[in-house]
């Protein structure tokens, strides 16, 4: 691999969470200076309902009826204006994630509040403390069983089974992009979280990914990039799912506690005394725990390959490992009730210490200058100059976060999701110049992206391919389905090839139309469609005919029309119509579609039957418009 | 390798072939007329939570690697041996099986199943997300590979894939089809039609939506949805001509009511449809026993019998395919050899595989097993890694599938096949 040492990168030997983003207007201002600027969409060739709709097409989970009218009315600046400033009221999201109880906990108290069941029962157990006849039922295996009476035994403490909170993530994830005004900061906060992938298929991190998503990504995803950067750097879910909580430096490495010890006259290495570890289990054999470790790397490696530089952005293996020993030390404080007395002794003592040992304790981060590496490393032909702590991998961050490299990078993902799967080069380089140029302002360089003529090309308007989850909620919200309860949709999400916050490695869903679409996933595809028209899928409510009123059709034909018309705003209709023609004129097809239709529309009787069954041929219309090819693109 | 006729006789599913089939089984005949070697078929277990290889397999005999060392770790999981009942089978190689197992030992004793032991990772870690993370990617110690290992011998399998190529009976794809070759994530085959649960609940109004369906997709200008919903719409078909809802197991295979079971009956029906089925995948769960763990009864005991029932019935319905399916077990690490507190074991290392197929080298117990002496054990506990899982995986994937190409299949791996399967 090549290595590029660009010299013009010079280090701030000051912590970097003092840094500010020098250079940057206020908000207002800049906003100011956007509006009076236009989007080429005209040059584009598209009219304003046209531009209206491939920009809700890019920038939401799909337009709900009446949103084209309304951006047209209000211009596009002035919408992208406020989408990045997610300044519009959500009265109506908020009434919905209003009983969901774990939203606003603390990292603390939802970690203490949502253990694993299994874990407290293996915790009761060894303390003798079960309830008679649970150890029975533990012989038996019976989960079912189990799993109701250890919910019981949390209950009864206060507590919950930790499935609650994974069910709550998932349900706010949906109930947010179906209901949200802010519609562009959810696709932002989709399309950051998969950039920067955890998953709750890892057992330790799992209960600290809706954190994760709330703290580390969704504060920065119209902000600056060098602070979601290190937000997740400094996430308890990136650092258990990346292992960087169990990285620490090598045997024989001096370390910065070992350093300060030194200097103050104190000797030996009673550093490591203060020793816990971020995976520290009760139980565990003193063996186990204290079975030497070193220098991790996967964290190091998908920094640089996957978060920032991208994989040919010039970097090699010795890169890697010295990145790795500037993150040493950079862990995750485990939950109090999976440390043993020891280890929250060690922890308390160490939390006593004078912010001069070197410690930081901040919202379940914790660096640990015990086992920081500080002798001198060389990162992208950069010294990091020995003797230092945490400032180390602050300084990575800020070097990669500057690197043209990561410009160049971002950008290519920004343009993969926002314009097409191959994105033109002049374009990306457009992003990434204004990435560069803001030190990764998020919310100037979406407006670079808005204001390039390739973002508008016919070439690329309708051409990509949902995910799942954006089928899903495109589906629900231009059809105004009420969403009771989310797990329904959330399912078909998954049968569709979209288990959301399950993505088990680090590189995120691949974000191209080959990886969406294979026999099964279409298939499904397809089948979601015919299920939500049909009102078959729980927790959902269709009401087909309040959606035709006003024109209410009068043949299969027109219904047809209709719905092609209300489904896929702004697209040749008539490609469809000719094709589903043919089917509705089946005689398969019951023929009771146009003695039901042709029932005078304004007959409230009539009306109420078409929307009180919903698996009438009207649904089947809507079924197959929801599975048609069309749909499935954006 | 089986024919028509073979599988005419074999059968009792409706044949669809012989005329004007399908065109993804069209492509897949031309591929074979023109030289392509017969398709061959792996299906992979996964035993999610770790199984205690030492349990399954355990060592017998005196001294410090035997039994006699097993009965002074494990005062309450130690079994004697013994030909029936809950006692550890004497498999005449050094080595028993759990009694759990006992289904397995037919295919045993005809040399058709093998046991690698002291099988695992090179990397040390005992967190069950990243060990199976790096069995299901193939690379340990490294988390970015986008891929799985099965995608990426799918992939360099040489001719074009039928949409049931890939096919893995879980609700998610697993990791180990990551990837860019297309791949089945499918519980219930029942499922696989248009209009999904619903049609198999009302079944009239399947065939309207098909219809309409392929309206809108034939001679779509976008060839990654045209081509994909053509085979789509002939798989559907396929599988509706079959229907899996009729599939009767061949006479004396009796599949458990598990999910296990249920999801090798559904390999057992795709291999016989012969619908190009090469790569599957299936899970068998709760092998992490660390409470209460039981010896010839008890959780551990529950797990085996299911696997070993479920692999059983599933060779026995194969019948005349037998030639053609290898199946393997894999695991994403052992537990400590000593018992703790709880009746259970703890996370430790090394553990087992079976690999089963007519060509496996079968009646042995393959690799090279340390022994339990203290200083043997790893980290001073836990049975040591002798075989690394790749060794076995790339015998597998170059002996039985063709795909001889160890570091494609597993980039920056080295290491030597394991001579596991007859040439």
């Amino acid at each position: 691999m090549i290595r590029t040492a660009p010299r013009f990168f010079t280090l701030l030997a000051i912590p970097a969470l003092l840094l500010g983003h020098a250079g940057t207007l206020p908000l207002q201002a800049r906003t100011d200076q956007r509006e009076a600027r236009t989007m080429p969409w005209r040059a584009a060739g598209l009219d304003a309902r046209q531009a209206a709709t491939h920009f809700l097409d890019r920038f939401t989970f799909g337009p709900r009826p009446g949103d084209i009218n309304r951006v047209v009315a209000m211009g596009l600046e002035a919408w992208f204006t406020e989408q990045l400033a997610a300044a519009h009221p959500d009265t109506a999201l908020d009434n919905r994630l209003e009983p969901l109880e774990s939203l606003d906990l603390t990292l603390h108290q939802t970690v203490e509040r949502y253990p694993r069941p299994s874990s407290l029962l293996r915790e009761m157990r060894r303390e003798g403390t079960l309830p008679e006849g649970m150890e029975e039922q533990i012989a038996e295996g019976d989960r079912d069983e189990l799993r109701r009476a250890a919910a019981g035994i949390l209950r009864a403490q206060g507590l919950r089974p930790q499935r609650e909170l994974y069910k709550e993530m998932l349900a706010q994830k949906l109930l947010r992009a179906r209901y949200s005004e802010n519609q562009l900061h959810e696709v932002l906060v989709d399309f950051w979280f998969n950039h920067f992938n955890v998953s709750t298929l890892d057992n330790e991190a799992r209960p600290y990914v809706g954190l994760y998503e709330r703290d580390a990504i969704r504060p920065h995803v119209a902000g600056h990039f060098r602070d979601m950067l290190g937000a997740t750097a400094r996430h308890p879910a990136m650092l258990l799912y990346l292992d960087n909580a169990r990285s620490v430096a090598e045997e024989g490495v001096e370390t910065a506690f070992d350093r300060t010890r030194r200097r103050s006259g104190r000797t030996g290495s009673g550093a490591r005394a203060a020793r816990f570890d971020g995976r520290t289990r009760k139980g565990e054999s003193e063996r186990a725990r204290r079975r030497p470790s070193g220098l991790n790397e996967n964290y190091a490696r998908e920094l640089l390959e996957l978060h920032t530089l991208g994989v040919d952005g010039g970097y090699d293996q010795q890169d890697v490992r010295e990145v790795a020993r500037a993150f040493t030390g950079w862990t995750a404080e485990p939950p109090r009730r999976l440390m043993d007395e020891a280890g929250s002794r060690r922890l308390d003592r160490a939390r006593r210490l004078p912010a001069s040992s070197g410690f930081v304790f901040e919202s379940g981060f914790v660096f640990r200058p015990d086992v920081h590496d500080a002798e001198r490393k060389i990162v992208l032909g950069t010294r990091l100059p020995a003797g230092r702590g945490i400032q180390d991998g602050e300084a990575v961050l800020d070097l990669l976060a500057s690197h043209p490299s990561t410009a160049h990078h971002i950008a290519r993902k920004l343009a993969i999701r926002f314009v097409a799967d191959e994105p033109p080069e002049p374009l990306v380089a457009a992003l990434a110049s204004t990435f560069a140029a803001t030190q990764g302002d998020l919310a100037a360089t979406l407006w670079a992206l808005v204001e390039h003529e390739a973002f508008w090309a016919e070439a690329f308007r309708h051409q990509k391919i949902k995910s799942p989850l954006e089928l899903a909620v495109s589906a629900l919200r231009t059809l105004d389905v009420t969403v009771h309860r989310p797990r329904g949709v959330i399912e078909w999400v998954e049968r569709m090839g979209q288990p959301l916050y399950a993505y088990q490695a680090p590189t995120g869903f691949p974000d191209r139309a080959s990886s969406w679409v294979n026999t099964g996933a279409l298939l499904a595809r397809m089948n979601f469609g015919l299920a939500l028209a049909n009102g078959q899928i729980e927790g959902t409510r269709i009401d087909l005919a309040a959606l035709a009123d006003g024109r209410e059709p009068a043949s299969a034909e027109e219904a047809l029309a209709a719905y092609v018309t209300l489904l896929l705003p702004e697209r040749d209709p008539f490609e469809t119509i000719r094709r589903l023609t043919p089917s509705l004129t089946d005689p398969e097809l019951p023929s009771k579609l146009g003695a039901e239709l042709s029932t005078d529309a304004r007959d409230t009787s009539a009306r109420d039957r078409l929307s009180q069954s919903p698996s009438g041929p009207l649904a089947q219309v809507v079924g197959l418009i929801l599975g048609s090819p069309a749909f499935q693109r954006r | 390798m089986m024919d028509r006729r073979a599988f005419l006789k074999s059968g009792g599913i409706a044949l669809l072939t012989m005329g004007a089939g399908p065109a993804f089984l069209a492509r897949a005949a031309h591929a074979s007329k023109t030289g392509a070697p017969r398709r061959k078929v792996l299906v992979t277990i996964f035993q999610r939570g770790a199984m205690d290889g030492i349990m399954a397999v355990p060592p017998l005999g005196g001294g410090a690697s035997g039994d006699s060392a097993l009965a002074k770790l494990r005062p309450q999981l130690f079994m004697p041996t013994a030909a029936s009942g809950e006692g550890v089978r004497d498999l005449g190689t050094g080595f028993g099986l759990h009694p759990a197992f006992a289904p397995l030992l037919p295919m045993w004793r005809d040399s058709r199943l093998a046991i690698v032991h002291a099988v695992g990772s090179p990397d040390a870690t005992r967190s069950h997300f990243d060990a199976q993370d790096y069995m299901e990617s193939g690379t340990p110690g490294q988390k970015g590979t986008p891929d799985g290992w099965l995608n990426r011998v799918a992939g360099l399998l040489g001719h074009d894939a039928t949409p049931f190529r890939s096919v893995a009976m879980t609700r998610a794809l697993p990791r180990s089809l990551y990837g860019d070759q297309p791949a089945i994530a499918v519980t219930d085959l029942r499922d696989f039609r248009v209009g999904g649960e619903r049609a198999r609940a009302t079944a009239h109004r399947g065939p309207v939506d098909a219809t309409g369906f392929e309206a809108l997709y034939d001679d779509n200008s976008e060839r990654l949805l045209q081509d994909t919903a053509r085979d789509t719409f002939d798989a559907v078909d396929t599988l509706s001509k079959l229907d899996v809802s009729r599939y009767r197991p061949a006479a004396a295979a009796a599949y458990p009511e598990t999910s296990l079971g249920r999801a090798l009956m559904q390999i057992a029906f795709l291999v016989k449809s012969d619908v190009g089925l090469e790569v599957a995948f299936a899970e068998s769960g709760g092998w992490d026993t660390h409470v209460r763990q039981g010896a010839g009864t008890g959780s551990f005991a529950r797990r085996a019998r299911d696997m070993a029932q479920s692999i059983a019935a599933f060779w026995t319905d194969l019948g005349a395919h037998r030639d053609e399916v290898m199946v393997m077990t894999m695991t994403e690490f052992g537990r400590t050899v000593a018992e703790n507190g709880s009746g259970g074991t703890d996370h430790g290392h090394g553990s087992a595989m079976f690999v089963l197929g007519n060509d496996v080298e079968g009646g042995a117990v393959h690799g090279q097993f340390p022994g339990l002496h203290r200083d043997a054990l790893y980290e001073g506990r836990d049975l040591a890694v002798t075989t690394d899982f790749r060794s076995v995986f790339a015998e597998v994937a170059g002996a039985h599938l063709g795909v001889d190409d160890p570091a494609r299949i597993f980039p920056g791996w080295q290491g030597p096949r394991l001579s596991l399967i007859r040439r």
